[in-house]
């Protein structure tokens, strides 16, 4: 846990509209520029300034919304600035994460592309899993849909390629990966990521506040499990294990 | 005095509002009525808050009827309305007796309707809104034979000698028509897309039968990107520009996955993305290119003329007594959470 004063990333603001800006931490390193646009969005969300609607951040850059008719985006522009000097001043609080053990069912019908993206890495099936299974993540962002967990990639040797032909339809649980990002759904929707695995714990539910249990910064740990057990862990709430 | 609506013909309809504004930090679509301020428009007319919940009808005919006096509000695209028989005007208050029946129909030369109801509807909140997001499973698709309560009566109101509309009170319509206008400001990757980009504002484009609340496709000649590699999933803004695929341009609207790794080649404006709601499947669309201070000061003369639609309804609805602050048994539950 760090103590130290937190250093900003310098950052290049760009128009994304009336109502948004898009703010890019641009010093070149992924763990400062991520940590820049995080700080930023909850500082933004907690100062309370009249018409701003909220921040989304994702890897190196924050998206600002607010509310044309109570502030200009040059107004936000200045919001921005001020947070990024209040950022400087303020020690890291370093809260430490929380833990989240996932158990998965690899590959057949709860990861049909599991092969696939063997194939593609020249692995095997038990090399995917085990490099998936293996690594520590870090949920990157919230995203789509409905909270997704965004984590960067396993260590396979190349990028994986998105479907030719996105699904429809891709179960809650559904584990995937794509490019050098990894993700787990937790609705059903439709997705063009390659479907290695599925969760038999509920990640989203929208009668508890949060509706989902992880927020940026949060570690996760997938395990296998024999398919066997994917009945024993079904409708379980997904929950911070410390 | 509250009272039912029963819905006998629910077409394809939700309750909605302006939009779940907290959402996005969470990972969810703001969503909300796709036309911002047909659905403003209804409920100040309606006497309402401008965020009450309210329905939103997408082309399809629809039927409700009460067993309170209701005061009513229908916006958005042209269509028939009746109440009891009788033809109403749209873009008015209207007075519904208990027992009757309204009736919209033949929506045209615009896709989306917005109907309040004086004191709103009680519906569930997620996040501070009732709009419906279809993913997450939260909100109110509308269907035959469901009843909602509505919170405030308001005796009727009619014309003593004929059924002539009560209310003038000249509210600003959104131009309607098969081709539209709609203005973009330039997106934060607009770069990337060299000289290509120029198509977006010299050409025609056609929307696609796959549009909906989430994104407008539309065909046409389309600007292509110069540089190549993989996007890192970013915050994209409601209305932003894209071109994911050879085939369409993709608008995105409320709907819409909130981190995406698409370039931003522009970005509608605010007004823009009311027009964007009204078109039909088959309509023209071109695209006019503006600045953001443009946009801002356009957007603030549009919200103008509802503050100002507000204070006649206000002044009108004072002399007839109708409203006034809620009482706290008027207050819907889910308001207070």
């Amino acid at each position: 846990m760090s103590v130290s004063p937190f250093s900003p990333a310098p950052v290049q603001v760009f128009e994304s509209g009336d109502a948004a800006l898009r703010v890019v931490a641009t010093s070149g390193d992924a763990e400062r520029d991520w940590s820049t646009v995080h700080h930023l969005a909850e500082w933004l969300e907690a100062c309370g300034a009249e018409g701003l609607h909220g921040a989304v951040p994702t890897y190196d850059s924050v998206l600002v919304e607010f509310d044309v008719l109570a502030v200009s985006a040059q107004q936000v522009r200045a919001f921005v600035g001020l947070g990024l000097r209040q950022l400087a001043l303020a020690a890291d609080d370093g809260a430490a994460p929380r833990e989240f053990d996932v158990p998965v069912v690899y590959g057949g019908a709860y990861g049909p592309d599991l092969e696939a993206v063997a194939q593609h890495e020249g692995l095997s099936v038990e090399d995917i899993i085990r490099l998936h299974s293996s690594k520590t993540y870090v949920v990157r962002c919230l995203g789509a849909p409905a909270g997704s967990p965004m984590m960067d990639g396993p260590a396979f040797p190349l990028p994986v390629p998105r479907l030719k032909d996105p699904r429809l339809s891709v179960p809650a649980g559904a584990v995937s990966v794509a490019g050098r990002q990894a993700v787990i759904a937790p609705a059903v929707a439709p997705g063009g990521w390659q479907v290695i695995g599925q969760t038999p714990l509920t990640l989203l539910d929208i009668h508890r506040d949060p509706l989902v249990p992880y927020k940026p910064g949060d570690i996760l740990r997938f395990r296998q499990i024999p398919e066997g057990e994917f009945a024993d862990f079904a409708g379980h709430l997904m929950e911070a294990g410390r | 005095m509250s009272g039912t609506i029963l819905i006998q013909q629910a077409g394809n309809s939700v309750v909605t509002d302006l939009g779940r504004f907290r959402g996005p930090h969470y990972g969810l679509p703001v969503n909300g009525a796709l036309d911002q301020y047909s659905a403003k428009a209804a409920n100040i007319l309606a006497g309402n808050p401008e965020n009450a919940p309210l329905f939103e009808l997408t082309g399809l005919d629809f039927r409700m009827t009460t067993t309170a006096d209701l005061l009513i509000a229908v916006t958005g695209a042209p269509l028939t309305l009746t109440v009891g028989g009788r033809e109403c005007t749209q873009w008015e208050p209207v007075s519904v007796r208990a027992g009757e029946t309204v009736a919209v129909r033949g929506i045209h030369g615009g896709l989306r309707a917005y109907v309040a109801v004086h004191g709103s509807v009680e519906v569930p909140f997620l996040l501070g809104s009732c709009a419906p997001d279809t993913v997450v499973g939260f909100g109110h698709k509308l269907r035959d034979g469901d009843c909602l309560e509505t919170l405030r009566s308001v005796p009727p109101i009619r014309h003593p000698y004929m059924d002539m509309p009560l209310f003038r009170l000249g509210v600003a319509r959104p131009r309607t028509a098969h081709d539209h206008v709609v203005e973009v400001t330039d997106g934060p990757d607009y770069d990337e897309f060299g000289e290509s980009a120029n198509l977006l504002f010299s050409s025609e484009y056609t929307v696609s039968p796959r549009s909906n609340h989430i994104g407008l496709r539309l065909g046409g000649d389309l600007p292509e990107r110069t540089t190549t590699g993989e996007v890192l999933s970013r915050g994209v803004p409601v209305g932003a520009v894209e071109v994911p695929s050879r085939e369409e341009l993709l608008v995105i609207h409320r709907g819409r996955g909130v981190t995406a790794g698409y370039p931003v080649l522009a970005v509608a404006t605010s007004l823009g993305l009311d027009v964007l709601a009204q078109a039909r499947p088959g309509d023209k669309v071109r695209f006019r290119r503006t600045t953001v201070a443009e946009a801002t000061a356009a957007y603030r003369r549009s919200m103008q003329q509802l503050e100002t639609l507000r204070e006649s309804v206000s002044s009108v609805f004072n002399l007839l007594g109708i409203g006034g602050p809620a009482h706290w048994h008027e207050v819907p539950a889910a308001a207070c959470g």
